[in-house]
């Protein structure tokens, strides 16, 4: 009840502040109902129909990694000497290894991992890329010539090679991997972030914070960052994406996460050396992990269109 | 023109000995040549596996700054980049195989650049028709393909393809078959190897420039100088292709170079999927290895990759851009 009646309570306490949230007012004669913020933005994502398709195949495959593990009769690392490369059958619904390792509790288990090494990367890349790319654009002077040598360095230094590197060092600790990730892979974000600040610092209430003598740090975190909060959503939800390929990348070779730890891109790699005689030990994570990708990509185009005003793809409103 | 291209050169020539001086110094944080000779049946004492690292600088006992000067100086006076645990040279591994990767690399780049600004000009000139919807969708599907699934989808197929046709039409391994000889023949031969691996780097790559190109040209189409030529009577086919193309191909130039890296990542996992003995698979060898030498030189050759592509961006945008003057 509390937060039911705290949108309705700021409005009226101060009628300039969260316009978007204020209740819809009566429609009058030859006027259109209003839309609160969340109605309009909702329904332009739905509009966007692959954007549908995608967020529900991705509440799918999420629910299939929490609840999956129930139904699974095998445990990951349970050997069943009596199936040994089995295709697909009533008792391992997916098949088993050359080990007798049940696939389907390996590709939940993957399916788990990987979903939280990318939800981690994400969070840790969208929060670091916008604090720096704003605060650089901010500050100006010294600081952002120093974060944009920082960038331009990343762009040509071979990070993929530093990050085999390192993660095969931390012996496949999916936490160091998801670390690393993060450090290679937030100055794209930044630069971008950083070349649309540019202009936001000019706006007449950034202004009018620093005349008031609010902190700088301050200014970048309350003011120009939720003003970026768009692109954050939509960095977040691509950012998810490329976190997953990077980590399969990285664990399909053999550096990222390792038995008995398993993620959807090691699944794929064992999969991949029995290609022609256990064809399941690739269709099964190669599917999750592909469903996976394009469903988050369509999310991420649904929510450029529901989020963006300028975006005409949505159709009107 | 050649003025600024050196200038530029020059300062790409900077940034990729910075890097490749950062990645030997990183590389010996996380890489540890002794370790290969632990464990060893019969075991060797500390002083035979010194014995064996010293001559290849790659003892950990001596200071880091002294392996490092012994690294750099044989690279800037005689050219040597060192060699691996085992004491093969790393000049004649890169020699080869820096061939093998650029081949890959260069042809999937310009295909994959082609096709999407090609399809991007499509879809741009059909915006929000049947066309168009079908190219955007299937873009964004391919672009978010993960590569292994999409080389190791193309290789279920080609095995298809072959059982069907009865002969091997497409090799899924190596770069070359032994014992090919003649022009012919070998050119044949080697169109029949890279066809796969290329097709799986151009499937993911190719949809980045479509959307990019696309946009873009929407932007530009709109404008009012593209108006005017209309007004002027040229067709809509010559204000696209003669005011608004040449305009929006700019930024996607400057992209081109910037994937590069992301190119080389890719062709690292293809080549692994396809077993050619490339740069990809050496960057695979040489980690596993603990191969000090060869990892620096595998990121000195994706650096240069990436200024390599980088001043041919430059060269682009001074070509087709009449506001840049650099003379």
């Amino acid at each position: 009840m509390a937060t039911e009646s705290f949108p309705l309570a700021d409005a009226t306490s101060d009628p300039l502040v969260g316009g978007g949230d204020t209740p819809p007012v009566e429609p009058g004669p030859g006027e259109r109902k209003r839309l609160t913020k969340w109605q309009l933005y909702s329904r332009r994502f739905v509009r966007n129909r692959p954007a549908v398709a995608g967020i529900v195949i991705f509440v799918l495959l999420v629910a299939f990694a929490l609840v999956g593990p129930l139904f699974a009769k095998y445990d990951h690392v349970e050997l069943d000497f009596l199936a040994l490369s089995d295709p697909p059958n009533p008792d391992h619904w997916f098949g088993t290894n050359n080990a007798g390792n049940d696939l389907y509790a390996m590709v939940v288990v993957g399916l788990q991992r990987s979903l939280l090494i990318a939800v981690v990367v994400a969070t840790g890349t969208t929060i670091l890329s916008a604090v720096i790319g704003t605060a650089a654009a901010y500050f100006g002077g010294r600081i952002e010539r120093f974060a944009l040598f920082v960038i331009h360095f990343l762009m040509v230094a071979p990070t993929f090679l530093l990050l085999a590197m390192m993660s095969n060092d931390s012996g496949g600790d999916w936490k160091v991997i998801a670390l690393v990730l993060i450090l290679v892979s937030w100055f794209f974000q930044a630069r971008t972030i950083w070349t649309l600040s540019l202009s936001l610092r000019e706006r007449e209430y950034v202004h009018a914070a620093r005349y008031m003598g609010v902190p700088g740090m301050r200014i970048v975190l309350r003011h120009l960052i939720p003003n970026i909060g768009s692109l954050l959503v939509i960095n977040f939800t691509l950012g998810v994406v490329g976190a997953v390929m990077a980590e399969t990348g990285l664990s399909f070779l053999g550096f990222g996460v390792k038995l008995p730890d398993v993620s959807l891109g090691s699944l794929i790699g064992i999969g991949a050396s029995s290609m022609s005689s256990a064809p399941w030990m690739f269709y099964f994570p190669a599917a999750a992990l592909t469903l996976l990708t394009v469903s988050m990509a369509l999310v991420a185009d649904g929510l450029r269109d529901a989020l963006d005003p300028t975006s005409a793809a949505g159709g009107r409103a | 023109m050649s003025r600024y291209l050196l200038r530029r050169s020059a300062g790409w020539l900077l940034m990729v000995v910075a890097v490749t001086n950062l990645t030997y110094l990183l590389a010996w944080a996380y890489l540890d040549p002794r370790s290969n000779y632990v464990g060893r049946r019969p075991p060797l004492s500390e002083q035979q596996i010194v014995n064996l690292l010293e001559p290849r600088n790659l003892d950990d006992g001596t200071p880091l700054l002294e392996r490092w000067w012994n690294w750099f100086s044989s690279i800037l006076f005689r050219w040597d980049w060192g060699v691996s645990p085992t004491g093969q040279s790393v000049n004649d591994q890169v020699a080869y195989r820096m061939w093998i990767s650029g081949e890959l690399m260069l042809g999937a780049t310009i295909l994959l650049t082609v096709l999407g600004i090609a399809l991007g000009v499509y879809s741009a000139s059909r915006q929000y028709r049947l066309g168009d919807r079908v190219a955007q969708g299937t873009s964004i599907i391919t672009m978010n393909i993960p590569i292994v699934v999409a080389a190791l989808g193309i290789v279920l197929l080609a095995i298809a393809f072959n059982n069907a046709v009865g002969s091997t039409v497409f090799y899924v391994t190596g770069s070359s078959s032994p014992g090919v000889s003649g022009f012919l023949p070998t050119l044949l031969d080697s169109v029949q190897h890279i066809a796969l691996p290329t097709a799986a780097l151009v499937l993911v790559g190719y949809a980045q420039y479509h959307f990019l190109q696309r946009s873009l040209l929407l932007d530009n189409i709109k404008s009012d100088y593209v108006r005017m030529a209309r007004a002027k009577g040229l067709t809509k086919a010559q204000a696209v292709r003669k005011h608004a193309l040449r305009t929006s191909l700019i930024p996607v130039t400057t992209q081109v170079a910037f994937s590069i890296p992301a190119i080389f990542t890719g062709a690292v996992l293809t080549e692994s999927i396809f077993a050619w003995k490339g740069m990809g698979q050496y960057f695979i060898e040489t980690i596993s290895k603990n191969d000090v030498n060869g990892v620096v030189a595998v990121a000195a050759f994706g650096a240069v990759m990436t200024a390599v592509g980088a001043i041919l961006a430059d060269i682009a945008v001074v070509v087709l851009d009449p506001r840049v003057r650099v003379s």
